[in-house]
C-alpha cells in the first residue's frame, strides 16, 4: 500500500429530537421555583439529609422521602472555576461568552451542592471559596420551568 | 473469589491525538493481536470477548457489532460494556466474573476509544441532566477546575503543587513507549502554559487520545499451564456515588465518598492495614492534576489535606517510596474507553517487570489501579505477583 495515499473521513452530525420527562418530585420543584420563585429540598426521614434536587428516594438510606423543605435563596460557595474555554451552552447551542465564572453553592439548609452560573467579574481577587452567594431569578415572564429560571448566583455585599 | 483469575497476556496500541492511519476496527485490532501475542495464545482458544468504551463517543452504537472483526468476537459469546472512564476496569471486571464462575476459562477483554471522531464535550453534555444543570455541563475541565479550587481554599495547597504533578506525568511519559504525551517540561512550563479553567491550565489536564487496550484473562489452571508470569486479581471493588450530588468536589466534604469507602473496602478484603506499604506500586485515574493528590488521600497513602505534601517530597516518583503513575498516567494518554484498562495492564507489567523504561526499580509484587466515571463512581482493582498475597 502507498502510504502517503489520502485517508478518507467525513463529518457527520446527529441531531435526535427527543423529550425528556422530570417526573412528580423534579417536576414539583421546578414548579415552585417557576411560579413562586421558591426554592425547596426534600428532607431523608432517615438520616435527615436535605437533597437538592427533591428526588423520590434517598440513595443513602433508600427510603422514601417525604417533608418537602423551604430553602431560602441564599448560600455558600464551595468551588468555582474560571473558565477560559468558550464552552457550548448544551440548552442553547450557544457558546457562553468566556471567561465567566461558575461554580457550585450550597444553598442553606440544603446537604447537596447546585452547580451554576456566578455574577462575579472573572478575576481570582475577586471570588473565592467560602463566599456568600444568592441566587437571583429571571422576572416572573421569563421563567420556565428548568434550572435556567436561576438567572445567576451574585455574592452578598 | 470462587476461583482464581490470572491475566496472561495485554497489549495497547501506540497512543496518539490523530489515528486516521487505522479506523476503529484496525484500532482495536491492533491491541487485540498485541494481547494474544503476548498471551501467546489463538483467537480459537478464546471463550468470550467483551469490549467497551464511552457511549457514543465516536458517534456509533453498538461497537460490540461494529468491531467484531477487529475484536475477534465472530462466532463467539460477548458483552459490550460501557460505564464512563471506569468502563477499561469495568470490563476487566466482568471479565473477572466470568472467569471466577467457572463459565469461561478464557477471556478477551478490549477497551479503546478514538477520541478524535467524535464530539466529546458535546456527548458528555448529554450526560448531564436535561433540566438540572446541563448549562453548564459539557467540559470535565470545569468539574476538575472546581476540585482545585476547593483542594487550594481548604488545605492550602498551591498552583506549584498541582504544576510538580503535570511534571512528573509527562517526564514519567517520556520513558512509555506507548504513551500519547511525552514531554520534557519543567513546573514553570506548567505554570505558563494557556489557562483553560482556573485553575487548570493546559499542561494540567489530560490530552484526547487515540488508541486500545486488550488484556487476556484466564482461570488458576490455564494460567498455570500457559503463562510464565501470570498476574493475579485478587480483589475489585466498585461504589456509585448518587445522582445529582457533586459532593466530591468539595474536597473538606465529611461524608464517605465512593472513592473512599472503595479502598476502605479492598483493603478490608485483602487486610491492608497500610496502603503504602502493603502496594508496591499504583496506577491510579487522574484526567487532572488535583485528582491525582486527591487519589492520594483518598487511598489513605497520606493523612486528608496531605496529598500535596506527598507530592512536593517526590515521595510518589519512580524511585520514590510509594511509585504513583510510573506510566505517565491519564494525565498523558486518556484514550478514555481504555484508560481504566491501561491502568491495570500498566501495574501488571509493573509486576511482570516488564514495563521497559518506566519499570519501577524495587520489584512491585503488589499494585492498585483506580478509575473515575464521571468523576462519581470508581472501580479499584488489587493485582499480585503471587496468590498468597
Amino acid at each position: 500500500m502507498n502510504h502517503d495515499q489520502e485517508l478518507i473521513s467525513i463529518p457527520c452530525t446527529v441531531d435526535i429530537p427527543y423529550r425528556f420527562a422530570a417526573g412528580k418530585y423534579l417536576s414539583r420543584f421546578l414548579l415552585e421555583l417557576r411560579d413562586r420563585g421558591k426554592f425547596f429540598g426534600i428532607r431523608c426521614p432517615v438520616c435527615r439529609r436535605v437533597q437538592l434536587p427533591p428526588r423520590i428516594v434517598c440513595a443513602v438510606c433508600h427510603t422514601r422521602n417525604t417533608e418537602w423543605v423551604e430553602l431560602g435563596n441564599e448560600g455558600s460557595l464551595m468551588a468555582f472555576t474560571i473558565m477560559y474555554l468558550p464552552l457550548t451552552d448544551p440548552t442553547t447551542g450557544k457558546p457562553h461568552d468566556p471567561p465567566f465564572c461558575y461554580g457550585s453553592v450550597k444553598l442553606d439548609g440544603s446537604d447537596s451542592l447546585l452547580d451554576y452560573f456566578l455574577n462575579i467579574e472573572p478575576d481570582i481577587s475577586r471570588v473565592k471559596v467560602g463566599m456568600r452567594m444568592r441566587a437571583v431569578l429571571r422576572p416572573r415572564d421569563q421563567r420556565r420551568g428548568d434550572l435556567s429560571d436561576i438567572k445567576y448566583f451574585e455574592p452578598i455585599e | 473469589m470462587k476461583r482464581n483469575v490470572a491475566i496472561i497476556g495485554g497489549g495497547q496500541t501506540y497512543h496518539a491525538a490523530r489515528r486516521h492511519d487505522v479506523n476503529q476496527v484496525e484500532l482495536v485490532n491492533e491491541a487485540v493481536r498485541a494481547s494474544l501475542s503476548d498471551a501467546d495464545i489463538s483467537l480459537d482458544e478464546i471463550d468470550a470477548i467483551l469490549l467497551g468504551n464511552m457511549e457514543f463517543f465516536e458517534g456509533t452504537h453498538l461497537t460490540d457489532c461494529w468491531l467484531v472483526d477487529g475484536s475477534g468476537a465472530y462466532g463467539k459469546p460477548g458483552l459490550k460494556i460501557t460505564t464512563g472512564g471506569t468502563v477499561g476496569a469495568t470490563i476487566v471486571g466482568a471479565g473477572v466474573h466470568h472467569v471466577a464462575s467457572g463459565l469461561f476459562d478464557k477471556v478477551l477483554c478490549i477497551g479503546f476509544e478514538k477520541q478524535e471522531e467524535g464530539d466529546t464535550g458535546a456527548i458528555l453534555s448529554a450526560v448531564a441532566h436535561p433540566l438540572y444543570g446541563r448549562s453548564v455541563a459539557g467540559a470535565a475541565v470545569g468539574y476538575f477546575a472546581m476540585m482545585g479550587t476547593s483542594y487550594m481554599a481548604t488545605w492550602g495547597a498551591t498552583e506549584i503543587h498541582s504544576a510538580i504533578v503535570a511534571v512528573k506525568a509527562r517526564q514519567n511519559a517520556r520513558k512509555n513507549k506507548y504513551a500519547h504525551l511525552k514531554l520534557d517540561i519543567t513546573v514553570e512550563d506548567v505554570l505558563n502554559s494557556r489557562m483553560l479553567a482556573y485553575p487548570i491550565r493546559m499542561l494540567d489536564m489530560c490530552p484526547a487520545s487515540n488508541g486500545a487496550c486488550a488484556m487476556v484473562l484466564a482461570d488458576e489452571k490455564t494460567a498455570r499451564d500457559r503463562c510464565k508470569k501470570p498476574v493475579w486479581i485478587r480483589a475489585l471493588e466498585t461504589v456509585h456515588n448518587e445522582q445529582f450530588e457533586l459532593d466530591w468536589r468539595d474536597v473538606s466534604t465529611s461524608k464517605p465518598l465512593f472513592s473512599r469507602i472503595g479502598a476502605e473496602r479492598i483493603y478490608k478484603r485483602l487486610g491492608v492495614r497500610n496502603p503504602a506499604d502493603y502496594f508496591d506500586v499504583f496506577e491510579i485515574y487522574e484526567p487532572a492534576t488535583w485528582a491525582e493528590l486527591v487519589w492520594y488521600e483518598d487511598l489513605g497513602l497520606c493523612e486528608r489535606g496531605g496529598g500535596y505534601k506527598l507530592i512536593e517530597r517526590g515521595i510518589t516518583e519512580i524511585n520514590g517510596d510509594i511509585p504513583v503513575n510510573p506510566s505517565g498516567g491519564v494525565l498523558s494518554t486518556n484514550c478514555i474507553g481504555a484508560s481504566a484498562m491501561l491502568r491495570v495492564w500498566e501495574a501488571t507489567l509493573q509486576i511482570r517487570g516488564e514495563a521497559g523504561g518506566h519499570q519501577v526499580p524495587r520489584e512491585p509484587k503488589r499494585a492498585l489501579t483506580t478509575a473515575y466515571g464521571g468523576t462519581n463512581w470508581t472501580v479499584l482493582t488489587a493485582l499480585a505477583k503471587d496468590l498468597k498475597d
